[in-house]
């Protein structure tokens, strides 16, 4: 009977050991490879770095360099639009497409899972869309011409580019599969009880499938904005920045600042502004969307 | 289907509207499908079709010659002058790409089950609460912070900084650990695996507890049976985004024997785009379709390249739709 409570208080301190051992290796790489260098970008941004010397404190010099730099605002410029026009066309597609599809029966859902969420190397594809917008032997250009249409230099066009550079993200994407998963948790009987007092298609949308996935929209709109002021990827690889910088976006601009003209300050610099304005943005939106569904 | 109301699925106006979305997501899986079935078909294409204008929508004499590849380096010479086109043969890059992956993924999903199983069922809810404050940050922090310093950190590691020449230091540029260390965290594995973890039952663990069993025995014999659709869905999360990394081996990568496939694909691509000559065609591109390559061996690669995502994403499919059980950074 004494035994008891001992065994008890011993697995009491067996699970708080368990609970900070397993947290251990999570927590080592944590704090070396993402609050290290994160202290680390503020102690750069106020350095010169230079290749072989030792680097120097120079105060707010990096960031007076980045915001008297001719360029720095057409980037943000850029960046804002592709942003906003990425998050405005793309962002509610996999949100309808996923609650359509629930519509589906059983067996379609299945198919349509793995071909609406297809997945390709994002790399591939965005090449592929080059080949595509080939001015001269590109797809998409045959299209025009065979509608028509006068074929036009996409790419290659200053008031074209930004718009083909978002193109391609309207039938790339992945989060549907989490709306998918969030929409399967809803219990059916809310619709059916809802279909007694009436509701029609809008009206249960509206009220019952949309509270009940906002969490995830909040957060998956919270990391689609972070990713979307972020894209590396789509303009490197399609315009390198061009043409003439109408596709110059922040992310390439601090790399090459960084890496390619070797000024690390600056290029640092130019991240920790873009990290605040993000960290600003992330913020708002956490206001605007609070989390609580009434459950 | 829980939206269209059970009763009166006969009416017309309902069979219209049905017929009506089913049209338009059958239209949205074409769109989506095209440029798959466009890539492959050029990438059996033989030289003078991938450049033909209008292009032919079925290669007329499809060709496997690009796949050939896989094992051959090549290079071209034009004008006299030796021009490497693929220093090294495709797996090559495809081996690096999977040993980066793999690699990262053997380490990364262990260590973040672990810290989310401790924040959902271990901790006492205060520290849960800071803890999981401390390991999801890093989901709203934007990664591009992290891209400077950590080549810093990398080039010197683990200090950054030359501080003393007693403290030993090493580069690790152009190794695989580069590849792999940054990415053994991931903040939205862990929110993956807290949500899941979340759903069972805290009475199951505390029942095994009565019963005896040792905190390595619950996890080994209680949770991770149960969570088999979580492992999957972290699987395909995981592998999908660590076999698309760009930007980071384009930066700490300089040894083309180190490449993923992904870069070799892009530099093939810029010399094919870049230098301009007569009707859009570079020196390289002219050089290379004497020996019947081009934009086919581009997109022989970004096959070669989709064909292990498609794999894990087919293995994992049946999980996928249990396995997801997010609500919110919460």
């Amino acid at each position: 009977m004494k035994s008891k409570p001992r065994t008890r208080e011993r697995q009491l301190k067996h699970k708080h050991y368990a609970g900070w051992l397993y947290s251990i290796p999570g927590f080592i790489f944590l704090i070396l490879f993402f609050w290290y260098p994160l202290i680390l970008s503020f102690v750069v941004a106020f350095q010169h770095w230079h290749p072989i010397k030792p680097p120097v404190y120079v105060g707010l010099n990096n960031f007076q360099l980045v915001f008297n730099h001719p360029l720095t605002p057409l980037v943000f410029k850029n960046t804002l639009i592709y942003a906003g026009l990425r998050i405005a066309l793309t962002f509610l597609i996999p949100i309808i497409v996923a609650i359509l599809i629930m519509e589906m029966r059983k067996s379609t859902i299945r198919i349509m899972m793995i071909l609406w969420f297809i997945p390709i190397s994002g790399v591939a594809l965005t090449i592929l869309w080059k080949y595509i917008y080939n001015p001269y032997y590109g797809l998409l250009n045959a299209i025009f011409v065979g509608l028509g249409f006068a074929p036009q230099r996409w790419l290659s066009d200053k008031n074209l580019a930004m718009l083909c550079l978002i193109l391609p993200s309207l039938i790339m994407f992945a989060p549907g599969l989490i709306y998918i998963g969030a929409l399967q948790t809803i219990p059916e009987e809310l619709y059916e009880a809802a279909e007694l007092e009436g509701a029609g298609f809008w009206s249960k949308i509206w009220h019952i499938t949309l509270p009940r996935i906002r969490p995830v929209i909040a957060m998956l709109l919270i990391l689609a904005v972070i990713s979307a002021f972020q894209e590396f990827n789509l303009p490197y690889i399609m315009t390198k920045g061009g043409p003439g910088n109408a596709t110059l976006f922040a992310v390439q601009y601090l790399w090459r600042t960084a890496f390619g003209y070797m000024k690390l300050g600056e290029g640092t610099a130019i991240a920790i502004l873009l990290f605040f304005f993000l960290l600003t943005l992330t913020i708002i939106q956490r206001k605007f969307f609070r989390e609580n569904v009434d459950e | 289907m829980p939206l269209i109301a059970k009763v009166g699925r006969n009416k017309l106006s309902v069979k219209f509207w049905l017929a009506f979305i089913t049209s338009f997501l059958w239209l949205g899986v074409a769109l989506h499908l095209f440029p798959v079935w466009w890539m492959f078909t050029s990438s059996i294409k033989p030289v003078p079709e991938v450049y033909k204008f209008p292009p032919t929508l079925w290669p007329h004499k499809p060709t496997l010659v690009c796949y050939k590849l896989f094992f051959q380096a090549i290079g071209v010479s034009y004008k006299g002058e030796y021009r490497t086109v693929l220093p090294f043969p495709i797996y090559v890059y495809f081996k690096n790409s999977l040993i980066y992956t793999l690699g990262t993924m053997v380490i990364q999903i262990p260590v973040c089950a672990l810290v989310a199983y401790s924040l959902s069922k271990l901790h006492s809810p205060r520290w849960s609460r800071i803890l999981f404050l401390a390991f999801i940050t890093p989901l709203l922090i934007p990664a591009q912070i992290y891209l400077i310093p950590r080549v810093l950190l990398f080039k010197n590691f683990p200090y950054a900084f030359k501080i003393s020449s007693n403290l030993p230091s090493v580069n690790l540029m152009n190794t695989t650990w580069v590849m792999i260390l940054p990415f053994c965290y991931d903040a939205f594995n862990v929110l993956l695996f807290k949500g899941f973890f979340d759903t069972i039952p805290e009475s199951l663990v505390n029942a095994a507890r009565l019963d005896g069993a040792s905190e390595i025995g619950i996890l080994r014999r209680i949770i991770i049976p149960l969570s088999k659709p979580i492992f999957a869905v972290v699987s395909w999360f995981s592998f999908s985004g660590l076999w698309n990394r760009f930007l980071w081996p384009l930066t700490v990568l300089t040894e083309e024997k180190m490449w993923p496939i992904s870069l070799r694909m892009n530099l093939l691509q810029t010399q094919l785009e870049s230098e301009h000559l007569q009707a859009g065609m570079s020196e390289i591109e002219l050089a290379l379709r004497e020996i019947g390559l081009g934009w086919n061996l581009i997109m022989a690669m970004g096959i070669i390249q989709s064909i292990p995502i498609f794999i894990v994403f087919l293995i994992c499919r049946e999980y996928l739709m249990k396995g997801i059980r997010l609500r919110g950074f919460k």
